[in-house]
């Protein structure tokens, strides 16, 4: 199965994913920056060069023809943007963010060569080319403005010279820095200048000076533009490097020669490769991860299952022996040892988990995009507000988690956040706000999609339900508030009749729904007509490992996730009551429908004459009870998947193996809750939804 | 007849030296059985199975080994000759059928023939419902002093898929 070619070829669209998800991070950057009027870094122009640049590369090395062309076309206009030769507009970055989406595009084909491709790709070529340089205005030369050594302007790549100039226009003050630099470690150091610097100046050039510096060390004069108040930098500075001094501005006369004065012929070579030093740098940074395929992990995760078992075993033979005293002291070193090492066992379980974890940061920046992009296609001012990006959850859930919170977003700005004019009129500010927030809360995960849009309305929501049939309208009245809003997640119904570019393409909010359940998470909302709505999403933070309550019905184990259980109560036939055709108890007062577990699943002979359990679960705003024989208890479990000619068997989430070569089936309690209450149709219904 | 035949699945291979294919012989139910040896990774002493309500008749349930859940599949009712196994458990063959391990309930386990291949008679001769899973059958001398050659099914592991 591991053709080496495959592996090679999976190796480059990782690394190519990571450039283009680096890229599409720094646009967000660069497209925040432009919004709010802020200076832009030009290191985070060459962040994206360089991440152009590098894509480039390697899509010609394993023939992504397309790729190349794209990521040449664009170096191009990035290498303008460097240059100043053209500016940050609206026009350019939506040529950018594009490129994002090219991107991705012909990364995830199987036939990237094919003629569509062919002709999508060439006009997105020509539409990045149709953008323009300009002509920078003549307003003489900045440079005039100081004393600077044509010997030294001489040797400037154009980069350089066109930092200089810009940062000049800007009205930053030039500086000089003298720092001796040990010259086996130099590449280090001026890394390290760079960052020591990045804060308050911007280096604009360094160059080896022919004095101080031996034979091991070198002189390096550094040429510096900063916008901060000289005594500042002097203080930033202070103590470290051999000090730093102002350059002169040139009065009437012209001044004395600066002191970079004897530029020695390695100067030129040192100083035209500015962007090498950074990249290998970053490099650097890299090297201490790895990138591991996920399979990989799963198998770990099974060796400590394993040996987990292989520890039973020996604590079993340890139980055989207890009470022969000829062995009692081995029996007890055992013992010691035995719990040590599932000490350290349980370390490693962890650790394993601790691997899988990744920040939620990746899906929040793919978020951004859409964001600005449902803005723009709505033509709406929407700020996002983004808060836990670096709350971690498994990796698996990551990817999950993608596409409904895509839906939610998406809904929050077609549906929810209003048009400018319109949010004026109700004295909001005009530009409508949708906050992100992720946090930890126990073993959850919790995500909130908030925005301070016109909210739902909640009658509105009950009409559309029965005017579909999906409720009578009697049921209807009855409904509450909340129970009205929770009507969104009925698969069907759509707060508007018209179907929209952006939500409203049939995936629907019971999509979403079902799709957080399976995760064994819950989602709720809370909405205020006039003021906004906020969607809340709670997930555990790992979906390999649960807490289940393990049941037995019919003398067969199985597991019950522990998120959805409410409660367990004694169960007593006496009690059960039929309406409609459906059995029901009362529990403190209010109507509980249950479901024969034994019978759903068409256990013969399960002789529940006494005892039993009613297993109280709650999925939203609906409870069920499971009728169970027996409670065994709760315990951490592993779930893995059922195989393929299981998948059409509903009603289990998955297996878990419970030692012994015992395996217990995961019970599905959102496909049971559906089943129950809305029928087996409803959950294939859900199923075959995209 | 070719042995790369009009199915692209066909699992039993060609040994280029011996020119024959080793075929894994087991019996369930009342029929023998061949399974290509290159698709059986693994006989196992049956561990405790774990019925799966409202699952297909043919699968009898799942086990678990070294961590993985595997499908423990009926052959016989798979291939719907209804014959009722004495023992449904002897054995589990576990077959890889190109996407995940299957395990295959069987009596017992044979032995391995290795068959030339003017000894195999594929399937278009059979009926459609069984040539969904079956290669083809295969004769192989007897180990019965009352027959002289004995049939063995020959089954595609792909097939193992399911639903």
């Amino acid at each position: 199965m591991s053709d080496p070619r495959d592996n090679v070829q999976e190796e480059f669209l990782a690394e190519a994913q990571e450039l283009v998800e680096a890229l599409s991070r720094d646009l967000l950057l660069l497209d925040e920056a432009h919004h709010r009027n802020e200076r832009i870094d030009p290191g985070l122009i060459n962040e994206i060069f360089r991440s152009v640049h590098t894509l480039k590369g390697i899509a010609g090395m394993f023939g992504y023809k397309h790729v190349g062309v794209v990521a040449h076309t664009l170096e191009d206009l990035l290498d303008d943007l460097r240059l100043g030769r053209t500016s940050v507009g609206p026009q350019l970055l939506d040529v950018l963010f594009d490129s994002v989406e090219h991107f991705q595009r012909l990364l995830a084909l199987d036939d990237p060569q094919s003629p569509e491709e062919e002709a999508r790709v060439q006009a997105y070529i020509a539409a990045v080319r149709s953008i323009g340089t300009e002509t920078a205005e003549e307003e003489g030369d900045p440079l005039h403005k100081y004393a600077i050594d044509p010997a030294v302007l001489s040797v400037l790549t154009e980069y350089e010279e066109h930092r200089l100039r810009a940062c000049i226009r800007e009205g930053f003050r030039l500086y000089r820095l003298r720092a001796v630099f040990d010259l086996t470690a130099i590449d280090d150091s001026i890394e390290t200048l760079r960052n020591v610097a990045s804060d308050d100046a911007e280096i604009i050039t360094y160059l080896p000076s022919m004095e101080g510096g031996n034979d091991d060390t070198i002189e390096i004069v550094v040429l510096l533009a900063s916008g901060v108040p000289e005594a500042q930098l002097q203080a930033h500075f202070e103590g470290r490097y051999g000090g730093i001094e102002a350059i002169e501005e040139r009065t009437h006369l012209p001044t004395l020669p600066p002191r970079l004065t004897s530029i020695p012929s390695t100067a030129a070579s040192m100083g035209a490769q500015p962007e090498e030093d950074p990249s290998q740098a970053s490099l650097h940074s890299v090297a201490n991860s790895v990138r591991v395929d996920i399979r990989k992990l799963d198998h770990l995760m099974n060796v400590v299952g394993e040996l987990a078992l292989v520890r039973s075993a020996v604590n079993r033979i340890v139980d055989q022996f207890k009470g022969e005293s000829t062995y009692r002291q081995s029996l007890m070193d055992l013992d010691r040892i035995g719990r040590g090492f599932e000490r350290q066992l349980s370390e490693l379980r962890t650790g394993i988990l601790d691997v899988r974890m990744v920040p939620l940061g990746q899906v929040f920046n793919k978020l951004a995009r859409i964001v600005r992009q449902a803005a723009r296609e709505h033509d709406k001012q929407v700020r996002l507000v983004v808060t836990g990006a670096n709350t971690e959850v498994d990796k698996l859930i990551v990817e999950k988690l993608t596409d409904p919170l895509m839906h939610l977003v998406r809904n929050a700005i077609d549906h929810g956040i209003e048009p400018a004019d319109a949010r004026t009129r109700v004295a909001k500010s005009a530009e409508g706000t949708l906050a992100l927030n992720a946090y930890h809360k126990g073993s959850n995960v919790v995500i909130e999609v908030e925005d301070d849009g016109g909210g739902m309305n909640a009658h509105q929501l009950r009409e559309t339900a029965v005017s579909l049939g999906l409720l009578s309208t009697d049921a209807g009245h009855e409904l509450s508030r909340q129970e009205m809003l929770n009507l969104v997640f009925l698969p069907g119904l759509s707060t508007r009749s018209e179907v929209t570019d952006l939500s409203g393409r049939g995936v629907g909010m019971d999509v979403v729904k079902t799709n957080i359940l399976r995760m064994g998470g819950m989602i709720s909302i809370e909405s205020e007509q006039g003021s906004g709505t906020k969607i809340t999403v709670t997930l555990p933070i790992t979906l390999a490992i649960i807490r289940a309550l393990i049941v037995t019905i019919a003398s067969r184990t199985f597991a019950l996730p522990i998120t959805a259980v409410r409660e367990a109560i004694p169960y007593i036939p006496e009690e059960v009551r039929t309406i409609e055709g459906r059995e029901v108890i009362t529990l403190r007062g209010e109507t509980l429908p249950i479901c024969d577990l034994a019978r759903l699943f068409g256990f013969r002979g399960s002789s529940r004459k006494k005892g039993g359990f009613v297993v109280v679960a709650s999925m939203g705003n609906r409870e069920l009870g499971f009728v169970v024989d027996g409670l065994v208890g709760q315990d951490d479990v592993i779930i893995k998947a059922l195989g393929k000619s299981l998948s059409s068997v509903r009603g289990f989430a998955g297996a878990t193996d419970l030692g012994d070569q015992k395996v217990a089936l995961v019970l599905d309690a959102p496909a049971l809750f559906t089943e129950h209450f809305d029928g087996p149709e409803a959950l294939r219904a859900a199923e075959t939804h995209p | 007849m070719s042995l790369t035949g009009q199915r692209a699945t066909l699992m039993p291979e060609l040994d280029s030296d011996t020119g024959t294919v080793a075929v894994l012989a087991v019996l369930a139910g009342d029929e023998v059985y061949g399974f290509p040896l290159s698709a059986v990774r693994e006989i196992l002493v049956p561990p405790p199975l774990t019925e799966v309500p409202r699952a297909p008749q043919h699968i009898l349930g799942v086990i678990t080994v070294r961590g993985q859940i595997i499908t423990v599949i009926d052959l016989p009712k798979m291939l719907h000759l209804e014959a009722e196994q004495d023992d449904p458990c002897g054995r589990v063959l576990l077959v890889d059928n190109g996407e995940e391990l299957i395990g295959v309930a069987v009596d017992r386990v044979i032995q391995v023939h290795r068959m030339e291949p003017d000894q195999i008679e594929y399937a278009s001769a059979m009926s459609a419902e069984l040539s969904e899973y079956v290669v083809g059958v295969g004769r192989v001398p007897s180990d019965s002093s009352t027959e002289a050659e004995e049939m063995l099914i020959l089954i595609d592991p792909v097939s193992l898929l399911g639903e």
